[in-house]
């Protein structure tokens, strides 16, 4: 215990004139008057400053804020706009659709109407056809047989064209036109 | 070639062969040499060939009329193959028929037979058609295979066809 308090007071050396750890009053009514000036100029010239730079952090930090949520609105306002066009789309696509399978059915429609009135036109095309080659087939037999028997004709009596037949032809020619006026 | 230039040419082989004195037998042999090239083209088209030469086309007709024919058809057949109108050799040659005949207040009569008339046949015919036309005629016999049999008589405009070849055509037509 005293120790402790020969260390906290300096009783212990006599030499001493102040404690140790205390400054001498001189020097505390020094400083204490000096810290007065200081701190009288920094809360006249610093202060301000501070106080001036506080505010323009609060501004800018209320401007960044101000902006972000600007942001999140403006944000907002395109994901709404995206989800209604999404919504858009979606009824686009499924008017698209309906009218493709719209117009898809009538061209079935169309498309089955046309091929049966081809397929008829075809039928009787190929009735025709069929009908004009039996009538071609025949006249073309009998052109042919008539060629045939013609030129089988032709052959046989210049064939039998003997002189005494062309004599005979000759002079059959001269008195029938003798004969005649 | 024009009509003109037929015209020019079968005056000139009338004169010159009404010069010589030989007209009928002229116009005889001159109208059967036109009805050999009507009816033969290699021959056609020997006498019609310009890149043989104009010499070696009247050798051509020298050796073929020679001692066939008398030296004035063979003359006048030459000058027309050496003027370079072989061609219208046959057209030539009929103007020059007419002409003669008309010289003779005659006709060209045409037959064309299959086979060749003796000289008593064309005798006859010429006068069997001309009673039947009653014009004096000036008969030209053609010998024409194609014809098969009988005669065909062609005067001016009137024809008088009784060929076999005309009758199988007839017979064709039926069927």
């Amino acid at each position: 215990m005293n120790l402790m308090s020969g260390v906290l007071f300096g009783a212990g050396d006599p030499s001493q004139t102040h404690h140790w750890l205390l400054p001498e009053t001189a020097e505390i009514i020094y400083g204490g008057i000096a810290s007065l000036i200081i701190f009288s100029a920094l809360y006249k010239f610093a202060w301000p400053m501070i106080v001036k730079s506080m505010q323009a952090r609060t501004a800018k930090i209320q401007k960044e804020l101000d902006g972000a949520a600007a942001a999140r609105t403006k944000s907002e306002a395109d994901a709404t706009g995206i989800r209604r066009a999404l919504g858009d789309i979606d009824a686009e696509r499924r008017r698209i659709l309906a009218e493709a399978e719209t117009q898809a059915a009538a061209i079935l429609v169309d498309g089955r109407a046309r091929l049966v009135k081809e397929v008829a036109e075809l039928e009787a095309k190929a009735e025709a056809d069929l009908a004009a080659a039996r009538g071609r087939s025949g006249e073309e037999l009998r052109g042919e047989i008539v060629r045939l028997s013609s030129a089988a004709m032709a052959a046989s009596i210049v064939a039998s064209l003997n002189d005494r037949a062309h004599q005979d032809l000759i002079e059959g020619f001269i008195n029938s036109v003798g004969a005649t006026k | 070639m024009s009509n003109a230039k037929i015209e020019s040419y079968s005056r000139a082989l009338f004169e010159i062969a009404k010069a010589e004195g030989n007209l009928s037998v002229v116009e005889d042999e001159l109208f059967r040499m036109a009805r050999a090239i009507e009816s033969n083209e290699q021959l056609r088209g020997i006498l019609t060939d310009s890149t043989i030469p104009v010499d070696r086309r009247q050798q051509v007709v020298e050796k073929l009329l020679g001692g066939k024919a008398s030296n004035t058809s063979v003359q006048l057949v030459s000058l027309i193959v050496g003027a370079g109108r072989a061609r219208d050799l046959p057209a030539i040659v009929d103007r020059l028929v007419q002409r003669a005949s008309s010289e003779q207040q005659r006709e060209v009569a045409e037959v064309r037979s299959a086979v060749a008339l003796s000289e008593d046949q064309t005798k006859r015919l010429a006068e069997a058609l001309g009673k039947s036309t009653g014009r004096k005629l000036n008969l030209k016999v053609v010998v024409d295979p194609s014809v098969l049999g009988g005669l065909v008589a062609t005067v001016g405009d009137e024809v008088i066809d009784d060929t076999v070849r005309t009758r199988l055509e007839q017979l064709k037509t039926r069927f």
